[in-house]
């Protein structure tokens, strides 16, 4: 599903590599954690994989498709295949929760009665239903965050990746977080988690690759730990 | 299709009552942008408009070597009719002279007494059609004089002309150079102003980037939204432009121009105006589109 081979990513020709010669392979509906310290180039790493940056040098296969040159118009495309989560949310305060998650949908040109009825069935997903009409700002953190992933599972992703995206939450809405990645996980969607917190791994045991200074350090999957 | 185009214009219209503020602030600019460049134009127009009247003193006087026979005077004033320069004829006969000079001399008109009534010599006075005003004109009009009259002499006020000339030239001049300068310290003021407000928004396009939007998708809205604004702003500028019409413009220019009684300043024709609706809407979609195009970066 997600194959690296040797990529490396450099802000600027001088600066040190954010990402070194990153080589790995993710298969169809794995649940992998990225950790490592802050700056580790976990950020860098997702940021790559959802084109928002092109890698210095490499290739980078998403769904059998090169990405490392991608083209300007097939970034939207790409973009439809992977739903991202972050840390801030990144919501549009401006409007409702419901047009919130609609707004993918119809981002991507569906009809109006597929919107309304898949945005339906996921908020309720989240446990979200009864908040539709609400604006982001009048909910908690964690109500936020489920608007969020609401948002990027509402176009069915082959890939979700979220960069911390329990960074601001307490424990006991953290779980939920998780709760609902397990589950987009069970139902085939491969997950990437960034993360540096270490409990997460402790309660839901899964693959982790570790990160450091932009070198990947260590690849452990449950079964040899 | 259709409801591809409901969707865009539905989302312009809500994105506009979610941001009212900035709404407002780009119609405003525009409205005050345009308004500022046609109040320009109208002056300059009008100054054209008012000077171009002056040249209608201007005349060709030819002064006849003989008197014609008076059986000739009505075919000839048909023949100098004919050409397509000239407007209007009229014969001066050198009794009419005498008169004229007489009326002119007002009190001393007695030094005229017992003076020959032939001494002024005829002449054909020829007001010229408003588009052969000009030195061209008089030159072809002098061609053709000279070859259907005997004539003694000519006057048809060249010097006042040229200084004339001079004068249009440098109004136009000025007009072209000034009105430019306005028009683009016009669009400059929009199409920041258009940046700022899509700046306050870069979230939004931001996000719209990250769901899979294509660009078009992500422009298509906010160009409508330009346009809307834009064709309301062009809207407010008649208005404003009106207000100036009315309490500035024609105020200043009948004070300062001694303007003549029968002048009617001018006001945008109805296809002027509508041109100036349409230069906000193109100003809305332009700006709009060249300051989108720094905020999104897929």
């Amino acid at each position: 599903m997600i194959q690296l081979y040797n990529v490396t990513k450099k802000y600027g020709s001088d600066a040190a590599a954010a990402v070194k010669d990153l080589t790995l392979q993710i298969s169809k509906g794995e649940f992998v954690y990225i950790t490592g310290a802050s700056g580790a180039g976990k950020t860098t790493f997702l940021r790559m994989l959802y084109a928002a940056e092109k890698p210095s040098r490499g290739q980078i296969l998403i769904d059998r498709q090169n990405i490392s040159r991608i083209r300007s118009r097939q970034v939207p495309y790409l973009r439809r295949k992977v739903g991202v989560v972050f840390q801030d949310f990144k919501l549009l305060q401006s409007r409702t929760v419901y047009e919130n998650v609609a707004f993918a949908l119809e981002a991507q040109g569906k009809k109006r009665y597929e919107v309304s009825k898949k945005v339906y069935q996921v908020l309720k997903e989240v446990g979200l239903e009864h908040r539709l009409q609400r604006k982001p700002l009048e909910l908690s953190g964690g109500e936020q965050q489920r608007i969020a992933i609401a948002r990027a599972l509402v176009v069915d992703p082959l890939i979700l990746l979220a960069d911390e995206p329990s960074g601001n939450l307490d424990q006991a809405v953290t779980l939920e977080i998780m709760n609902l990645f397990k589950r987009a996980n069970a139902r085939g969607t491969t997950v990437l988690l960034a993360t540096h917190d270490h409990s997460l791994n402790q309660r839901f045991p899964r693959r982790v690759l570790t990160l450091d200074q932009g070198v990947l350090v260590g690849d452990q999957s449950p079964l040899h730990m | 299709m259709l409801d591809k185009f409901r969707y865009f214009i539905l989302r312009a219209l809500r994105n506009m009552r979610q941001w009212p503020f900035l709404c407002f602030a780009s119609i405003l600019t525009m409205a005050v942008a345009l308004a500022t460049v046609a109040t320009f134009f109208l002056v300059v127009v009008n100054i054209d408009q008012l000077a171009t009247r002056w040249t209608k003193e201007i005349q060709v006087v030819a002064y006849l070597q003989q008197p014609p026979a008076a059986g000739d005077i009505a075919s000839l004033t048909k023949k100098l009719k004919s050409f397509p320069e000239v407007e209007s004829v009229t014969y001066v006969s050198p009794a009419d002279a005498i008169q004229r000079f007489k009326k002119h001399l007002g009190s001393d008109a007695s030094l005229l007494e017992g003076v020959d009534q032939k001494l002024l010599p005829a002449s054909f006075e020829l007001g010229l059609n408003p588009s052969f005003r000009n030195q061209q004109g008089i030159s072809t009009v002098i061609e053709q004089l000279e070859n259907t009259l005997e004539v003694d002499d000519l006057r048809y006020g060249q010097e006042w002309l040229k200084r004339f000339n001079d004068f249009i030239q440098m109004l136009r001049f000025v007009g072209i150079v000034l009105g430019g300068f306005l028009l683009l310290a016009a669009l400059f003021i929009v199409s920041n102003t258009i940046k700022l407000t899509l700046y306050a928004r870069r979230d939004e396009l931001e996000i719209m980037a990250l769901v899979g939007a294509t660009m078009r998708f992500i422009k298509i809205p906010f160009m409508l939204e330009g346009a809307i604004q834009g064709f309301i702003g062009g809207l407010l500028s008649l208005v404003f432009l009106a207000l100036s019409f009315i309490f500035i413009i024609s105020r200043s220019l009948n004070s300062f121009w001694l303007t003549p009684a029968d002048f009617e300043l001018l006001f945008l024709t109805v296809n002027q105006q509508l041109l100036l609706v349409l230069a906000g809407v193109i100003l809305g979609v332009l700006g709009s589109l060249s300051s989108l195009r720094r905020f999104v970066r897929i």
